[in-house]
Parts: C-alpha cells; sequence; structure tokens
C-alpha cells in the first residue's frame, strides 16, 4: 500500500488548486488595473477576460474516474456583456457624438470574484494543511 | 492474541482510504470554480458497516470506492462543490484519522508490553 506517496498526492492536488485561484487572482487584478481603459493596441476597449478552469482527471487501472486537481485551460475574453457607453465629449477616444465605449469591466463584480478566490485559495491551503498534520500523526506511530 | 492478525490488518486499510479520502476533497476544494464538475465521495466504513451487520466475515474483501455525488443540487454552472461542506468532510476526516492512528498506536504499545514483560 502507498499511504505516504497518496498523502503527497493530495498535497498535488491542493496545490493545483492554489495555482489554479492564483490564476484567478492575477486575472481579477488585470481586469480592475484596465477597468478605464479606452484604447489598447488591438484596438477599442479593453475587455474583461474569464479563468476557466477543468478538472486534471484520468482513468484509474480499476475503470473509475480518478482526480488529480485543478487546472487554467484557457483566459477568455468575457464576449457576453457588452462595453459600456458614457458622454464625455472632451475625452480623445469619444466619437462624433461624444460617446466614449469603456471596458464591459463591473469593479465591485471583479471585488466580490476576488474575494470567493481568495477564499477558495485559502480553502485549498486549509486542505494541504490536513495532509501535514496526517502525516505527522502517521510518523509519531513510529515513535 | 494474534499480533499482526486481520484487526492491524483493517486498521491500516482504514487509515489508507481516511488518507485517500483527504485526497478526494483536497480534489473537490481545488475543482470548486470549476463548471460542470460533480464532488466525489470516498464510502468505505459505511461499506464494512453494512458487511458487518449482514453477518459477513470476509470483511479484507470489501474495498473502498469513490462515487460522484449526485445528491447534493448543483449550482447554475453545474458544479455542486460548497466550500463550508468539504471543509467540514475534511475535518471528519481527520479526526477519524486520528482515531485509527491511536487506535494502532495502543496496538504497537500492548505488543511492546507483551514482548518486554517475556524477558
Amino acid at each position: 500500500m502507498d499511504g505516504i506517496s497518496n498523502l503527497f498526492g493530495g498535497m498535488r492536488v491542493a496545490a493545483s488548486g492554489m495555482s489554479a485561484e492564483r490564476v484567478r487572482i492575477d486575472t481579477i487584478a488585470k481586469n480592475i488595473a484596465n477597468a478605464s481603459v479606452t484604447h489598447t493596441p488591438e484596438g477599442g476597449p479593453y475587455r474583461r477576460q474569464v479563468a476557466v478552469f477543468e478538472p486534471i482527471s484520468h482513468r484509474s487501472p480499476g475503470g473509475g474516474l480518478e482526480n488529480e486537481g485543478v487546472r487554467v485551460s484557457a483566459v477568455r475574453d468575457d464576449q457576453t456583456s457588452a462595453f459600456q457607453r458614457i458622454q464625455d465629449p472632451g475625452h480623445p477616444d469619444a466619437d462624433a457624438n461624444g460617446w466614449v465605449e469603456y471596458p464591459n469591466v463591473n469593479t465591485t463584480r471583479e471585488m466580490a470574484d476576488l474575494i470567493t478566490a481568495v477564499r477558495a485559495y485559502e480553502a485549498n491551503m486549509d486542505a494541504q494543511e490536513s495532509f501535514v498534520k496526517m502525516a505527522e500523526r502517521a510518523l509519531k506511530l513510529a515513535q | 492474541m494474534e499480533a499482526t492478525g486481520t484487526n492491524l490488518d483493517l486498521l491500516f486499510r482504514m487509515m489508507s482510504a481516511s488518507t485517500e479520502r483527504a485526497r478526494v476533497i483536497a480534489s473537490n476544494i481545488a475543482n470548486e470554480n470549476t463548471p460542470g464538475y460533480r464532488r466525489q465521495v470516498l464510502r468505505f466504513e459505511d461499506l464494512l458497516r453494512d458487511a458487518s451487520k449482514q453477518g459477513r466475515t470476509d470483511l479484507e474483501r470489501i474495498s473502498a470506492t469513490v462515487e460522484e455525488d449526485t445528491l447534493t443540487p448543483a449550482r447554475p454552472d453545474g458544479n455542486n462543490v460548497t466550500l463550508e461542506l468539504e471543509l467540514n468532510a475534511s475535518r471528519q476526516n481527520r479526526l477519524l484519522y486520528e482515531t485509527y492512528a491511536s487506535i494502532m498506536q495502543t496496538h504497537f504499545e500492548l505488543l511492546r508490553a507483551g514482548i518486554e514483560s517475556g524477558r
């Protein structure tokens, strides 16, 4: 049996969760930082980005689906919401009628997502802590 | 008294199942934001309980199984992981592991006492 290597496998699962949440936190930070960018090198205002997660899983020898954690499959542009249009004739990027297109970033929503991501990161840390405690307990048996 | 009998073997398998369960819970937590992910549960103790209730003696043939939890309702994105539930399961599992380890330790201490009294 593979008690300890199982514990390490579990720690890797928790670590994968932490690094995925980290990418999400980075993406949210990028969205907030770019919330007022009306002019990107690609043209047009900044488009909000979303980190998409997928499970890392493989078939076990027994035929069941074994989960090895999570990873970020892609960081995609959010095409589901429209740019905000604000009346600001003095702005260099304003159109003929004085409308300026601002990114589809809602800072309140980003903040709410940020809190969720941080909590999820902490939960993964808690899980990892569990493995350490279990390994320590198992080592005590040998004393 | 059996020194390394089926009891110790069973205890060892329960500890292994608990380790495996911790891994399953960790993967549930890691996938808390994965659309369409269904939380998984590892069953072992209840399988053992059911078997011994039925009077079966071949408990060593029962192995832990990982099942998808289809009972917990899913969020709109098809994911049914709740952090609170997983943290609760994680703490519960840690206590179980602690219990198994304590019993095993007692077992070893008895063995040692037996060996030393024979000297």
